[in-house]
């Protein structure tokens, strides 16, 4: 797109960023400097390696602004792109954190009902505790992944899902004593 | 040991490694399976839209690690998969592009231009077999420069190149692959500055973790599979989604044509083909042995070659080039194939690599250990036995067997695999998603790899919504702690003199030739505006 300042901005963008990590975020965050002299003898640094990071982010900022800024393929970022990416994000935290509570919620809700005081983190190498937050957790994600796609949710959609995450964790889990499915390595 | 004990020994390895069964006393090794279920496994996932062969690598690792464990042993079955993967992969992309008009892997896209038309016309099983002889045929050639070059490569950079050399080299590798990957080199180097500074945070050798803003979860720095797999994959996972979401288009029913005529390709086509295969096997093979420009260039550069070939050369009423020539496909596919050989060169001889695929090879060969790939993997020890370069020599071997199995088996099982184009991009895609958060996990057994993953994701999101090629961020991120320790020892060797890159004629040549492939990429991309 001819005219469109984008790659102007980014390298703008992007030489701002450089010169924050350069002389902000590696002095105060880095213990020792580019070169450090130790018991008389001279050797690198921590911050030199992020250093020389920060300068390749700096070039490319400037080759942005000097020889790309009005190239003709600059990219148009739409604003329902970010949005959509957005909400695709958001759809995966939440399925996350479905997978990571689900189990113990579970456990703490049998609790309640049976008056026994069982706890997730012992039961979490034990079926069927061990496969409530995966299961739960990835056929929310998958079906609301897909639902977004598709712009409407189906009972056939979240079947799949189901049918799809159950097979994952049977790859994952039946074979192996030693893989621990998500969040199980956690709680 | 002489070089030709090595190679026998390599050849050993994958042939009598641990049995898996035998057949009429005969025993099959596990390795020699691994490449076959590798190969149709490539095959499958190049055949279906929306996976491509470095998806298949990244979900498949952490299962067979699991299998086969963390020793030696477990390096050739592994990265024996993982070839097998590449391969298939490469051939696979060609179904879908000439059956349905979709390419398959980015690079079959030329393949569409003649390959649909051949399928219009009733000729799509010959036009899958065009493909497949040219694939197999350029792919072959390939692993024979590889091996050719990687041990003389690896030697001469042993002889020739002292710590400041190979720190020169690996910055003038970074630079090249930032300057000729994706369309524009500014932003090339910028996804290479991302990578170096991701891979730099909670490292180093001073006792607090750098840039680690005193968060315990960044102390250890990011785990190598959450970057590499986070902008690789799940950020292509986001682009397609989104693009899916844009189209919301619904599978439909596709048009079915019949086939016409003899399908078969005779020895008087296959002596028409080879001047392109030939041609676009050398291009191929030239542009893979250089680390980061891809196989979608070689492609495109091979079908330009051929078309001007074509329009000299061909017979009266033949097709043109995008009008259903046999020849069109052979350019393209003989050039795409190619290149995946020889992208191993820079990779076993330099241990820097050059694609998605090579990736996953050093991410396989790091979390197993005992093999490092890089110049001192071709040390010929007399004394002892140097078992890395028996590694070697039986990836090799096993390159050579999945080029057997793709000359024997492969087209059979290429012309099979049409209907993996039926499978729904939009469910397959979160089902991805969720199998390479899941192999995250699995391998880290942490929540944080999860939303590190997913960071690296919505990094990887935002990159190619701006045009910012992923790929030199990856590199970046493997290369980056080789980078400071090899300058480390360079600057400790020199006795701290700060000017080490400047020391030696070919440091200096290396350093030159860093900014001038910078600067004349640059200035090329200004004149083409």
């Amino acid at each position: 797109m001819r005219h469109s300042n984008g790659n102007l901005i980014l390298g703008a963008a992007t030489i701002a960023f450089a010169i924050l990590v350069i002389f902000i975020w590696i002095p105060l965050d880095t213990q020792t400097g580019l070169i450090e002299k130790v018991r008389r003898q001279v050797t690198i640094g921590d911050a030199l390696a992020p250093t020389i990071a920060a300068s390749f982010l700096a070039i490319g900022g400037l080759m942005l602004v000097l020889f790309e800024r009005n190239a003709d393929d600059q990219p148009k970022v739409s604003p329902q792109d970010v949005l959509f990416g957005l909400a695709l994000i958001a759809s995966i935290i939440i399925s996350i954190l479905v997978m990571r509570y689900a189990g113990p919620a579970t456990v703490g809700l049998w609790n309640l009902l049976s008056g026994s005081e069982a706890e997730y983190r012992l039961l979490r190498d034990t079926a069927p505790w061990k496969y409530i937050g995966f299961l739960l957790g990835g056929t929310v994600m998958i079906t609301m992944l897909v639902s977004l796609v598709e712009g409407r949710l189906r009972v056939k959609t979240l079947m799949i899902a189901f049918i799809s995450v159950s097979v994952m964790a049977a790859i994952y889990d039946l074979p192996f004593d030693d893989l621990l499915l998500p969040p199980n390595g956690d709680v | 040991m002489g070089t030709l004990d090595y190679i026998w020994l390599g050849i050993l390895a994958v042939f009598q490694g641990p049995e898996l069964f035998s057949i009429f006393g005969l025993p099959i090794s596990v390795t020699l399976v691994m490449i076959l279920f590798g190969f149709l496994t490539g095959i499958a996932v190049g055949a279906t839209p929306g996976l491509a062969g470095p998806i298949a690598m990244a979900i498949a690792l952490p299962i067979l690690i699991s299998i086969f464990g963390y020793t030696p042993d477990a390096l050739l079955p592994v990265m024996g998969f993982l070839i097998g993967v590449m391969k298939g992969a490469t051939i696979g992309g060609a179904v879908p592009a000439i059956l349905f008009n979709t390419p398959g892997t980015p690079d079959a896209y030329m393949t569409t231009l003649d390959g649909y038309p051949m399928t219009q016309k009733g000729q799509a099983r010959k036009a899958l077999r065009v493909a497949h002889f040219a694939s197999a045929s350029g792919d072959t050639f390939s692993d024979i420069v590889l091996i050719i070059c990687a041990p003389f490569l690896a030697l001469l950079v042993e002889a020739y190149l002292d710590f400041p050399e190979k720190t020169a080299l690996l910055i003038l590798s970074l630079s090249f692959i930032g300057a000729v990957i994706g369309g524009s080199p500014a932003k090339g180097v910028l996804s290479t500055g991302l990578g170096l500074l991701a891979v730099y945070i909670g490292t180093g050798e001073d006792f607090y973790p750098r840039m680690s803003m005193g968060s315990d979860q960044l102390n250890q720095g990011f785990p190598i599979a959450t970057s590499v797999l986070g902008v690789l994959i799940i950020g292509a996972v986001f682009k397609e989604m989104t693009d899916l979401w844009h189209q919301r288009r619904s599978s439909g029913t596709r048009p079915s044509f019949q086939d016409e005529g003899n399908q078969r390709l005779s020895r008087a086509e296959i002596g028409r083909l080879l001047p392109f295969v030939g041609r676009s096997a050398l291009i191929g093979t030239a542009i893979g042995a250089l680390p980061g420009i891809g196989s979608t260039l070689a492609a495109t550069l091979g079908y330009t070659v051929g078309r001007a070939r074509h329009a000299r050369t061909k017979a009266e009423g033949a097709p043109d080039f995008g009008d259903g020539a046999p020849e069109g496909i052979a350019a393209t596919e003989a050039a795409n194939s190619s290149v995946s050989g020889a992208n191993l060169i820079p990779v076993l001889s330099l241990g820097i690599p050059g694609n998605a695929a090579a990736v996953f090879l050093i991410l396989a060969a790091e979390s197993i250990g005992g093999f490092n790939p890089g110049p001192s993997v071709f040390r010929f020890t007399q004394d002892v036995v140097n078992p890395e370069l028996v590694i070697a020599f039986g990836l090799f071997t096993a390159m050579f067997i999945a080029n057997a199995l793709n000359w024997t088996i492969g087209g059979l099982f290429m012309r099979s695999t049409g209907i993996m184009v039926r499978i729904p991009k939009h469910i397959l895609l979160p089902t991805v998603l969720l199998l390479t958060l899941t192999a995250i996990y699995v391998q880290e057994a942490r929540i944080e790899a999860i939303w590190f993953a997913l960071g690296f994701g919505a990094l990887g999101y935002v990159m190619r919504l701006l045009a910012i090629s992923p790929l030199p961020f990856v590199i970046a991120f493997i290369l980056g702690g080789k980078l400071e320790e090899s300058a480390r020892q360079a600057f400790a060797a020199t006795g701290g003199d700060a000017w080490f890159l400047f020391g030696s004629p070919i440091s200096i040549l290396f350093i030159a030739a860093s900014v001038a492939i910078i600067l004349f990429s640059a200035r090329r991309k200004k004149q083409e505006l």
